[in-house]
């Protein structure tokens, strides 16, 4: 027994001279499996990606980049020992934050506590970030950074749309959104006449549609994943329910929810963190966008979203950050991210000092001719903003 | 007119929980056996549903056809090479064996079919009929429809036919039915054949309403539970009756104090049957 415990310590030091351990604690089974595997797949695309080119370079040698994996089966509390026991025992350098805002918070307690620089592909509330840790990072600017451009969006092209309905899977980001978009409408002027919750695994949403339909609503938004989407979006149609506008957060970010939906999810608008349209010319592993787009697709022959791309600028950033810092200091790594100021295949990178990203213009979209269309930011602007779903 | 379309939809989304909750029913009632993988043989029949509309454009109502007898033999097979053995143990034995049988098909369709969320469109669609300003979409009303002919068929099976006799005998008095040279072992089987052949046909008609995923099977089989606590096991009617009350409950409960209660609700009503009427709505000892 002690000899194996020896042996596995000498294992793994050896291993740590020319290897650089991330450690992934991610859902691969479980509700969030879906989410989870799109996370992985963008990690492997830069460990992929960073490996061809010889690894990362320290002081002019090359360090091979290795992943750990470790699923915490959609469950949270074990999403935080899983990242404890990773840094404890699995000896990684860094660590990718868990998926989503409610459990990359609650692990980045223990990243602070042991002063493992962190960053997080995929929690955008700002709970996550006001707790004053000097480890944290994330690349996803605040929720009403998506809701705001929305409304000004509708509120300009569409002066009729007076009365917004809003629809929310009570859940951390979901429900997050759903009140920022709340807000942001109320600050425009909008009347909100309906403001209701469904609870997770809700089978049916007849009888709320049906309450919704006798309001009238202009604009309909409603925000769950991509099961409640579809599901919400069938029984609109069966329903007949007819608006100029309808938005959905965060299903028509994904291609399987375009594919799935077909012909109604058609001119329905979304917004999200980042979009394969996009035209960033960056100074990352990956280059430009579209490059990201072209090696994605090879690997994985699918169109990567908004997740997968968070997940490999993850890895890019710790690549610089590390290259800058030369060294695997965890202090010195750290304070590159914090100082990072650049653009990326993802857009601009800026950390602000609470560690949230707060550079990033999210792009507000809408489907139509069952493709995604940019609306905003006016800069990758694809077409103009269409009304009525039917 | 607000209060018509709720009840249309409770009515029409009850005959759908009670499609979902019948064979579940059965199982239990006969068997005594809670049949923790009958969430994930709905899963499979709308698999099923999927790939032949996606292949074949075979529409799901002529899928029945072949999904009923391919879910018997699953069913029957499992039962007798498995479950019979462990049959006469206590409830937990039997229940924590489904338990890994779920997990094993459960994990296996993530494996084969991943755990994207899938979609059965018809096209062109057969979207929805209104009277005034009702709307009712054809889909549910076909699964409705057709949950009301297999409940109706099942009531039939145990009536009159010799083998649903036998079945109901068992259900009554083991012992006694041996003694008649009732074979049990075979007819724990059927009856196991019969439950999953329901379940796959439910979830054949649900693939045309519902999202396909494995992730949804505890979804569908914590509906049946509850569908079968208020009808009461040991009758076809009880499952309808638990269903139409679940779904009234859940459609009322959301219009008037919001969809986040629903759920709350119809779980609070669960507790309450628990403690003043454990039979049930209409339960009773045989399966009749």
């Amino acid at each position: 027994m002690v000899a194996a415990v020896c042996c596995s310590a000498f294992a793994s030091s050896a291993v740590a001279d020319d290897v650089i351990r991330f450690g992934a604690p991610l859902p691969l089974t479980g509700p969030l499996a879906p989410e989870g595997i799109k996370q992985q797949q963008g990690y492997d695309l830069w460990a992929e990606q960073a490996n061809k080119a010889g690894g990362i370079s320290i002081g002019g040698k090359k360090y091979k980049v290795e992943i750990v994996y470790a699923d915490y089966q959609s469950n949270t509390p074990r999403a935080v020992q899983t990242s404890e026991q990773m840094i404890t025992q699995d000896n990684i350098n860094f660590l990718f934050g868990p998926f989503g805002s409610g459990a990359a918070k609650a692990a980045s307690t223990i990243s602070e506590k042991y002063k493992v620089p962190t960053i997080a592909g995929t929690a955008s509330s700002s709970q996550v970030y006001d707790q004053g840790y000097k480890y944290l990072f994330g690349t996803f600017t605040p929720n009403d950074t998506l809701t705001t451009p929305l409304t000004q969006i509708i509120k300009s092209q569409a002066p009729d749309v007076k009365k917004v309905a809003i629809l929310a899977r009570n859940d951390l980001f979901p429900l997050a959104i759903a009140q920022e978009m709340e807000k942001s409408a109320k600050a425009n002027g909008f009347e909100v006449v309906y403001f209701e919750k469904y609870a997770i695994g809700t089978l049916d949403h007849s009888a709320t549609l049906s309450q919704m339909k006798s309001l009238g609503p202009q604009w309909i938004f409603i925000t769950g994943y991509i099961n409640d989407l579809l599901l919400v979006r069938k029984q609109m149609v069966d329903q007949q329910m007819k608006a100029p506008v309808v938005t959905m957060i965060a299903g028509p970010a994904y291609q399987e929810f375009i594919e799935q939906a077909g012909q109604s999810a058609e001119n329905v608008t979304s917004a999200s963190w980042w979009h394969p349209a996009e035209q960033y010319d960056g100074k990352d592993i990956f280059g430009s966008t579209s490059n990201f787009v072209k090696l994605f697709k090879e690997k994985y022959k699918s169109e990567p979203d908004y997740g997968q791309a968070s997940a490999a600028l993850c890895g890019a950033l710790f690549q610089i950050a590390i290259e800058r810092a030369g060294s695997l200091d965890r202090e010195k790594v750290r304070d590159e991210l914090a100082k990072l100021d650049m653009v990326t295949f993802f857009g601009p990178v800026k950390f602000g000092s609470n560690g949230q990203i707060n550079s990033l213009e999210p792009p507000v979209f809408q489907i139509q001719g069952a493709k995604p269309v940019v609306l905003f930011p006016q800069a990758i602007k694809q077409g103009e903003l269409k009304l009525g779903v039917n | 007119m607000l209060v018509a379309q709720v009840l249309i939809n409770a009515l029409v989304l009850g005959c759908l929980y009670a499609c979902i909750a019948i064979g579940f029913s059965l199982v239990w009632g006969v068997l005594n056996v809670i049949n923790l993988i009958h969430g994930s043989f709905i899963v499979l029949g709308s698999y099923l549903a999927w790939g032949l509309y996606q292949s074949l454009k075979i529409p799901p109502w002529y899928v029945l056809i072949v999904a009923a007898p391919l879910f018997f033999i699953l069913g029957y097979l499992l039962q007798r090479l498995l479950l019979n053995r462990v049959i006469t143990a206590p409830v937990l034995v039997t229940l924590t064996l489904t338990f890994g049988l779920d997990l094993i098909l459960n994990n296996a369709m993530i494996y084969f079919f991943k755990a994207d969320y899938r979609k059965l469109t018809l096209s062109p669609p057969i979207g929805s009929v209104s009277l005034f300003d009702v709307v009712v979409p054809v889909d549910r009303l076909i699964a409705t429809a057709s949950a009301l002919a297999l409940t109706l068929v099942l009531y039939l099976v145990l009536r009159r036919l010799r083998v649903g006799r036998a079945i109901v005998a068992v259900r009554l008095d083991r012992d006694a039915a041996v003694l008649m040279g009732v074979d049990v072992k075979s007819i724990y089987a059927i009856a196991f054949g019969l439950g999953a052949a329901l379940a796959g046909c439910a979830g054949v008609l649900m693939a045309l309403i519902f999202p396909i995923s494995p992730l949804t099977s505890s979804t569908f089989l914590g509906k049946a539970f509850v569908v079968c606590v208020l009808g009461g096991l040991g009758s076809v009617s009880g499952a309808l009756a638990g269903g139409l009350l679940l779904a009234l409950v859940e459609g009322v409960g959301s219009a008037t104090i919001g969809p986040a209660h629903a759920t709350t609700l119809s779980f609070a009503l669960l507790i309450v049957f628990l403690i003043v009427r454990p039979q049930g709505l209409l339960g009773r000892k045989g399966f009749e």
